[in-house]
């Protein structure tokens, strides 16, 4: 039996071993005991002994594959999420985040018309703004009606409201946002929204404004920093001066596999998803497309291009 | 003995039975009591407390009745139709009343008829008595005719002519009574015999449904209350289930021993009829009020009513399947979340047609309807990202410098945060919606970025060179014969409204 408890012990560090290399969380490496899945057991965010793993389903793309990789296939479903914003200023990026794995989540969720919820204390909405449906439904495409709001006047009734909200199965997700290093989220809160989490099979994103990392109970920790937004482009290129798809810089703080990373990407309003930055190929073409007319105008000047200005017009009324 | 300013001079309101004895009598002046009896004690007239009191007291006999009304300054009325069984018969209930509220040092009178004016009349000239419907004029007959509840000078003017007592005024021609007293003598007479139908005006509405407890050994613990509710709200489900309702207002009455009475009060967005559910409502409520709630010697009685009731889609459950667990869907959450902090924290956005920003989107307490699609709000604007993801409650001033003045800005200062604004995109002029507010000014919204990648939605409210609002325009029309110097245009301003994502 000593011997059984050693020679496990033995597989057991191999087994991290590999996975530090393959930069994959222990539990998802094949082989081992049987593959049963337990989403009650706790024990899941350590190195399981018998190798068990979660199930593939439990897992949320993000839809950036460098990225997916990093975090073993991608973000834990049925868990907490902390995303951070270092000020108050960054919590509309975080927010974007947020907001962009909600998209994933509301289109992966068969029911499409379970709701998001969002919860923050009057605290933070009075300071960083309340969010705005109007906008959410413009750049996200998330209907008023898959979203639900809620502020609460204290911190610990937000936890209590993130707690109750967090078994919900009934939720898609849960958005709980708070500010600063409150003494009350310690470790045992935030294991208490992560079990609940876990028990529920939804996911709950702590989004933190203006925080300092601490000991926490979610697997993985993420820190989002605004990036410049990159030109709108058009037709004839892009258009200087513009502000195109907001860009976010993010950096894995933690995660189980234990590998930094930064990543910069933008919204795809378009394709509703988030995507790496990528910079757009100069035409390979040189010159207009279009061969310029033999007699007639001339080409359409590039887009945002001065044609006339009010003072020819007086000049010409004048003359 | 209680005061009154009455007619510029200090009158006697109110006396105790020692003064009485004294010689002092209502209406005389103060200064006169005081020169017959110089170690009088005189209060102070507050009628806010009287009417307090009288209001407490209302609420505390809610234990026999449902109907109370309060009539000012000094009466209750109390509909006992159909409740007087429940004490053993209506002397009994009348003589409980008055032991338990001379108990509580009261000086009580109460009379029992089958007219509020028959009843206002023995409560107040002979008290204790009961009587039945038919004999109002015989028993009324020897009373003065302050037992009319008659406006003052009918009064005067009926004594003045020899009518002293109610069997005098009401063996009494009508016709000239009518003629030169008025209608409201005949009304008053009327209602009092039960010749005209006459209604009290409940003080809380009377509730559909209500079971109740009493108890010997008061209880005081919250886990009691808690369980209390449970039990009473398990009596209350068949009956409910009878009427084929379910309950989305329900009230806990909890009457202390010394009179004092709790009203809790819960709301439910849908019909509710599982004793659970109710009990877990009451848990969050409890857990809020649990200070404020002081047991004190204990609770004697305790009453759930139904405040309102709407009808129940019955469910049928599935025979394989598990009955669906109620317990765990949003709209409870959203229950509780308001049992406990109250209305107005959980709310869903709806969107609106005005181009104001904040106009454009309301917030709604409580959860969407099921029902709607959510591809009935229509596709996205196509361009993504001309609205924030967040905007403040208002827009808040900043400190901006533009290097042309109809242009964007270049830096500004938020919050103490200088911002050194790289790229800007606008101005998206919004025109100010005239009909709802005649003030406002136009607005021109700008994007910008700054140099950490920051985006923000900033606006400048006016124009340069001045904009005249509809009410700048509408004052000129006032003051154009005038022709005086118009006042100097509003200087714009800037604000910040959103954060961009």
């Amino acid at each position: 039996m000593a011997m059984h408890a050693a020679a496990q012990e033995t597989l057991c560090a191999l087994r991290r071993e590999i996975a530090r290399i393959e930069g994959v969380p222990p539990e998802r490496l094949t082989g081992g005991g049987a593959k049963t899945p337990d989403a009650l057991d706790d024990t899941a965010v350590l190195v399981r002994r018998d190798g068990r793993g979660l199930p593939d389903g439990d897992l949320l793309p993000v839809g950036v594959e460098p990225l997916d990789t990093l975090l073993g296939g991608g973000l834990p479903l049925a868990a907490l999420t902390e995303i951070h914003a270092q000020t108050a200023r960054a919590s509309g990026v975080a927010a974007g985040f947020a907001l962009a794995l909600g998209v994933a989540l509301l289109s992966q969720t068969p029911d499409k018309r379970l709701p998001l919820l969002w919860l923050g204390t009057a605290e933070v909405f009075s300071e960083a703004g309340f969010p705005y449906a109007a906008g959410l439904h413009r750049a996200y495409g998330i209907s008023p009606t898959q979203l639900l709001f809620a502020e609460a006047p204290k911190l610990s009734d937000a936890l209590w409201i993130g707690e109750e909200a967090a078994r919900l199965p009934d939720l898609a997700g849960v958005i709980l946002e708070l500010r600063g290093n409150p003494r009350m989220l310690d470790l045992t809160a935030t294991r208490r929204l992560h079990r609940r989490a876990r028990a529920a099979g939804r996911p709950v994103f702590l989004l933190r404004q203006s925080a300092e990392p601490t000991p926490t109970a979610a697997p993985v920790r993420l820190r989002v920093e605004p990036a410049p937004a990159t030109l709108r482009q058009t037709l004839t290129g892009p258009l200087q001066g513009s502000l195109g798809p907001p860009g976010l810089l993010l950096t894995v703080d933690k995660s189980r596999a234990a590998r930094p990373g930064t990543f910069t990407l933008e919204w795809n309003p378009h394709e509703r998803r988030l995507q790496a930055r990528t910079f757009p190929k100069q035409s390979t073409v040189p010159g207009p497309v279009v061969s310029p007319p033999a007699n007639g105008s001339d080409l359409a000047p590039p887009f945002g291009q001065v044609m006339d200005h009010p003072a020819n017009w007086r000049r010409a009324a004048g003359g | 003995m209680v005061s009154r300013r009455e007619d510029n001079a200090q009158r006697i309101a109110a006396l105790d039975g020692t003064a009485e004895q004294r010689n002092i009598r209502l209406g005389m002046g103060i200064a006169e009591a005081r020169a017959m009896h110089p170690d009088l004690e005189v209060t102070e007239e507050d009628p806010d407390a009287d009417r307090r009191l009288l209001e407490a007291l209302a609420d505390w006999c809610d234990r026999y009745t449902p109907l109370v009304a309060v009539d000012r300054p000094d009466g209750l009325y109390l509909d006992i139709t159909g409740c007087a069984h429940l004490f053993g018969g209506e002397a009994a209930l009348m003589d409980d009343a008055l032991r338990r509220l001379a108990d509580q040092g009261f000086n009580v009178r109460a009379g029992l008829a089958s007219t509020p004016g028959a009843a206002y009349a023995l409560a107040r000239f002979h008290s204790g008595a009961i009587v039945s419907a038919g004999d109002e004029a015989d028993a009324l007959a020897p009373f003065p005719l302050a037992a009319l509840r008659l406006p003052p000078p009918v009064r005067q003017g009926l004594e003045s002519v020899g009518l002293r007592r109610v069997g005098a005024v009401l063996a009494a021609p009508r016709a000239p009574l009518a003629r030169r007293f008025g209608p409201r003598l005949l009304q008053r007479l009327d209602q009092a015999v039960g010749a005209v139908e006459e209604a009290i005006t409940p003080r809380q509405p009377v509730p559909a449904l209500s079971v109740e407890r009493r108890f010997f050994e008061p209880i005081g613990g919250t886990e009691e209350i808690e369980q209390l509710v449970g039990t009473l709200s398990n009596t209350l489900q068949p009956a409910l289930a009878q009427r084929g309702e379910g309950a989305t207002a329900l009230e806990l009455a909890l009457f202390r021993v010394d009179g004092e009475v709790f009203r809790l009060r819960v709301r439910s967005a849908r019909p509710l009829r599982d004793p659970r559910l109710m009990q877990l409502l009451y848990r969050e409520k409890l857990a809020t009020v649990g200070e404020t709630l002081d047991p004190g010697y204990g609770f004697d009685l305790v009453r759930l009513s139904v405040l309102f009731a709407q009808p129940y889609a019955e469910i049928q459950s599935d025979l394989i399947a598990e009955p669906g667990d109620e317990a765990t869907t949003v709209a409870l959450l959203v229950d509780r979340v308001e049992a406990r902090l109250g209305h107005q924290v959980v709310v869903h956005p709806v969107l609106k047609a005005s181009h104001i920003p904040e106009r454009a989107v309301v917030h709604v307490p409580g959860v969407a309807e099921a029902t709607m699609d959510p591809t009935e709000v229509g596709p996205p604007s196509l361009d993504a990202f001309s609205r924030p993801v967040r905007l403040l409650r208002r827009p808040e001033p900043v400190d901006v410098t533009a290097e042309v003045p109809e242009g964007p800005p270049a830096h500004f200062r938020w919050r103490r945060m200088h911002h050194r604004i790289t790229r800007a995109e606008g101005p998206e002029r919004l025109a100010p919606e005239w009909w709802h507010d005649p003030q406002a000014r136009t607005r021109d919204y700008f994007r910008v970025e700054d140099r950490d990648g920051h985006r923000y939605w900033l606006f400048r409210e006016g124009l340069y060179g001045g904009e005249r609002s509809l009410f700048d325009l509408q004052k000129e029309d006032e003051a154009a014969p005038l022709e005086g110097d118009a006042p100097p245009p509003l200087q714009p301003r800037w604000y910040v409204h959103g954060i961009f994502a």
